[in-house]
């Protein structure tokens, strides 16, 4: 192994979002007494417990919910909180680690398609930032879709997180004990990553294929009034 | 923006009237707490911020924001900073308005915004209680920061009366009142019920002839807002009728100077140092035109009827403390000086008033020197009483000291008086066993010898 490869090598991390802010993506899909109540948000998970009750009690005096969504609402946050509460304590593994994220969403008349790449390593990202830079950049009028963004790649994050956590688990279990190679190659397994050392070495250049050009463009597409309504037909059907 | 701002660019939009004091629950309204210009309009295009947050601008950061939410100024996280913050409450001003006059919720404004929700909350929050969103003219209370921490005290509700003409009789316990009952007219809004929302209203029969301080201050607060609209007075001035007040204003013996609004008004300056040091340089040039906005800049005094500290330290703790402290030396001065004006003869008022004005052009030379000799001379009175109380505390802080010391002897003194109980009973026990040692030695030298 090169030398660039070993020296990359960390120890174990304990788990926390790979970003500046340690926030909590929170979704939340309620169906009760014929209402759905859909929605996704970013969570603090060092604010007081008290503030979920006060949230959920907020949101539906906002949204004229009836009552009852109250507590399934503030039980769904609560729930998701300790999952993330549970991982906190684990360690985890985090690598030479660039993942692509990749965007698909759909936020009222808005459609956002991008991929970019997002250094998993970096501490100090802020997807939030991200999100106001992007829409700010494009154009979007919409202001709900910088916290869509922000939100879906708090997601991804989390969730890569979490593989983290899990291999990390399964090296330590299968108790080989061998050093920062072998986590470069059972993370390289999951197909997820990219190898630094390749992207990086002087056979190839930085500039990215022209093949890969069309991927990684973000591409936003406001849609009319029937559009949507056939997208929103569509996933139902997909969800169903 | 549909907000008329008096300024550019932000320094906060003056508002005034709500017209709808009738709206409120009680009688007794604090609505007066936010400015009230005697006109009316009700344009809908127009903003209304109360003044108390006259501090806003959307460029910078006020020191009760840095108070109120020390999370984004503690640079405990990178992201949490006074740009983010600036950022959030910005983008939640600014939709309020594109909506007004409806009101904004939460959750329209934690949807657009790109953050965690419970900062967004705590902003929110924060901005509604200073009026700065959903302010309805209807609920002009002022915001009292403890009210979150309090919360836990709105369970305990003192009761509240609605009012009747004649007599009141009490929510809570259902009986009529009769010292004093306390009225709230905040809407109904159970997080809402604080002590402090509270207002107390006498209505012992006493209280009906004895004006007191509070009651004073009070009058003369309302009569400078509303001029000769007694029907306001009397609203503001907690416990009285318009006659009262009116009667009472007449008696008080600088009362025609405040109808004239001259600008020699101690008390006006004492009210504009609370504000802050801007609104000391309208009380002096321009008389007329800046008369209608003397009225709209002042604020009334604390609220008496609450308990007055509380009030006191709500306001310190909005002003800051610098500025509590020079308001409250300036409140002292001025009520001293207020005194001072009481007791002069009647020729002095109308000179000393012409001195001072504008219009300086009937003014003869002597008339001026006069009264400019005659404050000279009541500037001495005044340092020479100064220096008599220096001179009083000085020998007071003699007289303590002395005290103390003999307080320090007689202690010792004591100590070792009982030091020679102690050898005393000492010596005595001693005395004792000597004297049966000697008894026993001889009975056994008897025996012996016997």
């Amino acid at each position: 192994m090169k030398a660039l490869g070993s020296s990359g090598w960390k120890g174990p991390v304990k788990f926390r979002m790979p970003t500046a802010e340690n926030l909590v993506p929170i979704r939340l899909d309620i169906q009760s007494e014929g209402q759905r109540y859909k929605d996704a948000f970013t969570w603090n998970p060092s604010d007081p417990d008290n503030e979920v009750v006060v949230f959920a009690k907020r949101t539906v005096k906002d949204l004229k919910l009836p009552s009852a969504f109250i507590t399934q609402i503030a039980q769904s946050i609560q729930s998701q909180l300790s999952d993330f509460r549970a991982f906190e304590g684990q360690d985890m593994y985090t690598g030479e680690k660039i993942i692509p994220i990749k965007l698909d969403l759909r936020v009222n008349h808005t459609l956002i398609k991008d991929q970019f790449l997002w250094d998993l390593n970096n501490f100090e990202s802020d997807p939030e930032e991200f999100a106001r830079t992007l829409c700010k950049d494009l154009g979007v009028e919409d202001p709900e879709v910088g916290p869509a963004v922000a939100f879906a790649i708090r997601e991804q994050l989390y969730e890569i997180a979490i593989q983290s956590v899990a291999s990390a688990r399964e090296s330590r279990l299968s108790k080989k004990g061998r050093r920062g190679s072998d986590h470069g190659s059972a993370s390289k397994a999951s197909g997820l990553s990219m190898d630094l050392v390749k992207l990086f070495s002087f056979k190839s250049s930085v500039v990215r294929k022209r093949k890969d050009l069309d991927v990684y463009e973000p591409v936003v597409d406001l849609l009319t009034s029937e559009e949507v309504d056939a997208l929103e037909a569509r996933e139902e059907r997909h969800a169903r | 923006m549909a907000a008329k701002a008096p300024d550019s660019g932000g320094s906060g939009e003056i508002l005034p009237i709500t017209p709808s004091l009738s709206e409120t629950t009680s009688g007794v309204t604090a609505a007066s707490q936010s400015t009230q210009p005697p006109s009316s309009s009700s344009d809908v295009d127009t903003v209304y911020v109360p003044s108390y947050s006259r501090w806003f601008s959307w460029t910078d950061i006020d020191d009760c924001e840095v108070r109120s939410l020390p999370e984004f100024f503690n640079s405990k996280s990178s992201s949490k900073n006074p740009k983010f913050y600036i950022y959030l409450r910005n983008s939640i001003i600014k939709q309020y308005r594109d909506d007004h006059p409806r009101k904004i919720s939460f959750t329209d404004v934690r949807r657009t915004l790109v953050s965690d929700v419970v900062s967004i909350r705590r902003v929110f929050d924060f901005l509604e209680y200073w009026g700065l969103i959903n302010h309805s003219s209807s609920s002009s209370a002022k915001p009292l920061k403890w009210d979150e921490k309090s919360a836990g005290d709105a369970s305990s509700e003192p009761p509240t009366t609605v009012k009747e003409t004649a007599k009141r009789i009490c929510n809570g316990c259902k009986s009529i009142c009769s010292v004093a009952c306390f009225v709230c007219d905040k809407e109904h809004n159970s997080k809402a019920y604080t002590y402090e929302k509270f207002k107390r209203v006498e209505l012992s029969e006493e209280s009906k002839k004895v004006w007191s301080e509070k009651e004073t201050l009070q009058l003369m607060e309302a009569v400078m807002h509303y001029g000769d609209d007694w029907k306001k007075v009397a609203t503001h001035v907690t416990g009285r009728t318009e006659k009262d007040c009116v009667s009472q204003f007449v008696k008080l013996p600088f009362g025609e100077q405040f109808v004239k609004e001259s600008d020699s008004e101690d008390s006006l300056e004492a009210f504009d140092k609370i504000k802050g040091s801007a609104d000391l340089e309208s009380g002096g040039s321009d008389k007329e035109g800046s008369s209608p906005n003397k009225r709209m800049r002042l604020t009334p005094l604390a609220d008496a009827s609450n308990p007055i500290m509380a009030q006191a330290a709500f306001l310190s703790a909005l002003a800051g403390t610098k500025v509590a402290e020079a308001a409250a030396r300036a409140a002292v001065t001025a009520l001293s000086d207020v005194d001072y004006e009481a007791e002069k003869n009647a020729t002095g008022d109308p000179h000393r008033q012409d001195a001072n004005a504008n219009s300086g052009g009937d003014i003869t030379n002597s008339e001026r020197a006069w009264a400019d000799a005659k404050s000279l001379i009541q500037k001495e009175e005044q340092e020479v009483e100064g220096a008599i109380k220096e001179i009083v505390e000085v020998e007071m802080k003699k007289i303590r000291d002395r005290i103390v010391h003999f307080e320090k002897l007689d202690l010792e003194m004591e100590r070792s008086r009982k030091q020679l109980e102690d050898m005393k009973n000492l010596l005595f026990t001693d005395q004792l066993n000597i004297f049966f040692h000697t008894r026993k030695a001889r009975k056994s030298e008897d025996r012996v010898d016997c």
